[in-house]
């Protein structure tokens, strides 16, 4: 499964981009970003077999596949997330053992705030940005992270008075949108490149003689 | 075509011994060999972030933020970036590690070590970060120090490997881990072709076009080459007190990250 080591990570990247870009949106992001600074929250999906990991620090939130040690560990498939959205209990989900919560259960809590502050849309979003890219596992992503919203409004609907939930938005700067759309784009232009050029260079390669003897050469080392 | 030149497969055995080392293909004294790569950084410090975009269509991104999850880095944590260069997995340890945590710079280099430092602090980056010139064979810390040590695309220009290796293992913490980020052997001959066709023939191209520098990147090429292949460097962990070392392929090989820790 190497292969998908790199695509994973650029699907990382474009996660991380997005949540980002949301939370220069928003004003608010600021207080609850503090709040959640160096404290992590692992999200492992049965149907993935990498896990995502939350880190937050005072200007941003990572989006990592770090394993390991973590203050909260959330451990769900799909469709336990989706029977969360239909308005299930979070502690039914977990007594049937379709989801499982270890550890700290208020930074799950204030993260689930954090994202019910800064909404989402991600299946537009993701359209937008992942363009070429392998579609592995896209669908199931947008499928989860939809649902991730449901839960975080679960979460502060039952604890009102603690979450204290912000509406007020102010507009992101038309350069930040920008330079970040251009970012990813220059990186999904550069492996289609790289993709065009490998297939370039396999077809000299195959039926260039000369070129091939040349190679042939360079690698008889043993 | 220089891939023609003839490139012993394992320079462990091959010619590390006594006083010599490889300089790219050349055949070098050991003490030469580092100011023949401090030359070459020197003279690719302004640009480096540049070509290596260019040289690898951006994918060296992907493969450093690869390595960082595969470091399991946590806030709060102490890391060494080594021959950390221009500072992009610094720059990335940096937030992750947080108020907490500490992340130091280390490259032999002071133009590399000055085009970091700058970088990094225009992305405002500087509470957490520590820059420090050093040998990775001869590192300057306290035995015991580093949470995670990593050395990307570094290793190879190092003179004495296995002297940096133990080093390195001398500075990290009991539970530590080391990652080596390489250019290594592809698992498949096309893509090995492939990749040597690029090395030797577009990238002095793109290094003279982009920065009037071929020999540079001609070095580049040659040291690539010359590097051991991932059961040499694994061989070569283990003898200096790594365990349970592992890689993974990345790039089908082009690049493989090692991994290994200190008990
Ligand atoms: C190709 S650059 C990699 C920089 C950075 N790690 C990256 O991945 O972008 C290699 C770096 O290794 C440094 N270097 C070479 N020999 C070294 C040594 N013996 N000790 C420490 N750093 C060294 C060079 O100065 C250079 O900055």
């Amino acid at each position: 499964m190497s292969s998908l080591h790199l695509p994973q990570q650029m699907l990382l990247l474009i996660i991380e981009k997005i949540i980002n870009n949301a939370l220069a949106l928003n004003i608010n992001h600021n207080n609850a970003l503090r709040d959640l600074a160096g404290k992590t929250l692992t999200i492992k999906l049965s149907e993935l077999n990498f896990p995502i990991t939350l880190t937050a620090n005072d200007t941003q939130l990572l989006v990592t596949s770090i394993d390991g040690e973590s203050d909260c560990q959330l451990f769900a498939n799909i469709a336990a997330l989706q029977e969360l959205q239909r308005h299930q209990q979070l502690t039914e989900l977990i007594k049937q053992d379709k989801l499982d919560i270890q550890g700290d259960l208020k930074v799950a809590q204030r993260y689930a705030s954090l994202f019910e502050n800064i909404s989402i849309d991600w299946r537009t979003e993701l359209a937008k940005h992942i363009g070429d890219v392998p579609t592995y596992k896209i669908e199931q992503f947008s499928l989860w992270l939809s649902a991730k919203f449901k839960f975080a409004a679960e979460q502060i609907q039952a604890d009102a008075s603690e979450w204290l939930v912000h509406e007020k938005q102010l507009a992101v700067t038309s350069d930040q949108i920008e330079d970040f759309s251009t970012q990813v784009n220059q990186l999904s232009q550069r492996l289609q490149q790289l993709e065009s050029q490998m297939n370039q260079l396999e077809k000299t390669l195959s039926t260039d003689p000369a070129l091939a003897a040349a190679n042939n050469k360079g690698q008889t080392v043993e | 075509m220089s891939s023609s030149e003839q490139a012993p497969v394992n320079p462990k055995e091959s010619s590390d011994s006594d006083n010599t080392t490889h300089f790219g293909f050349q055949t070098v004294e050991k003490h030469e060999k580092e100011s023949k790569v401090a030359g070459v950084f020197h003279s690719v410090a302004q640009q480096y972030d540049i070509m290596n975009d260019l040289m690898s269509f951006g994918l060296h991104r992907l493969c450093k933020r690869f390595t960082i999850d595969a470091s399991g880095v946590r806030p709060g944590n102490t890391v060494l970036d080594l021959a950390g260069g221009t500072g992009d997995l610094t720059a990335r340890f940096s937030k992750l590690v947080g108020r907490e945590g500490k992340v130091i710079l280390a490259d032999i280099n002071s133009s590399m070590l000055n085009v970091g430092r700058d970088k990094l602090r225009d992305q405002g980056l500087v509470q957490n970060i520590e820059y420090v010139q050093a040998n990775a064979q001869y590192l300057p810390f306290e035995d015991n120090t580093f949470d995670i040590i990593t050395i990307a695309f570094g290793l190879r220009n190092v003179t004495d490997k296995e002297m940096a290796l133990r080093s390195m293992h001398r500075v990290l913490k009991p539970g530590g881990r080391l990652l080596v980020l390489e250019f290594s052997k592809p698992e498949y001959p096309l893509l090995d072709k492939a990749g040597k066709f690029f090395s030797f023939n577009v990238l002095p191209k793109i290094g003279k076009l982009v920065v009037n520098d071929s020999e540079s990147y001609q070095y580049l090429a040659e040291s690539i080459q010359m590097h051991p292949d991932q059961e040499t460097l694994k061989a070569m962990m283990e003898e200096a007190g790594f365990e349970q070392t592992t890689y993974t392929n990345l790039t089908g090989g082009v690049v493989a990250l090692h991994k290994g820790y200190k008990f």
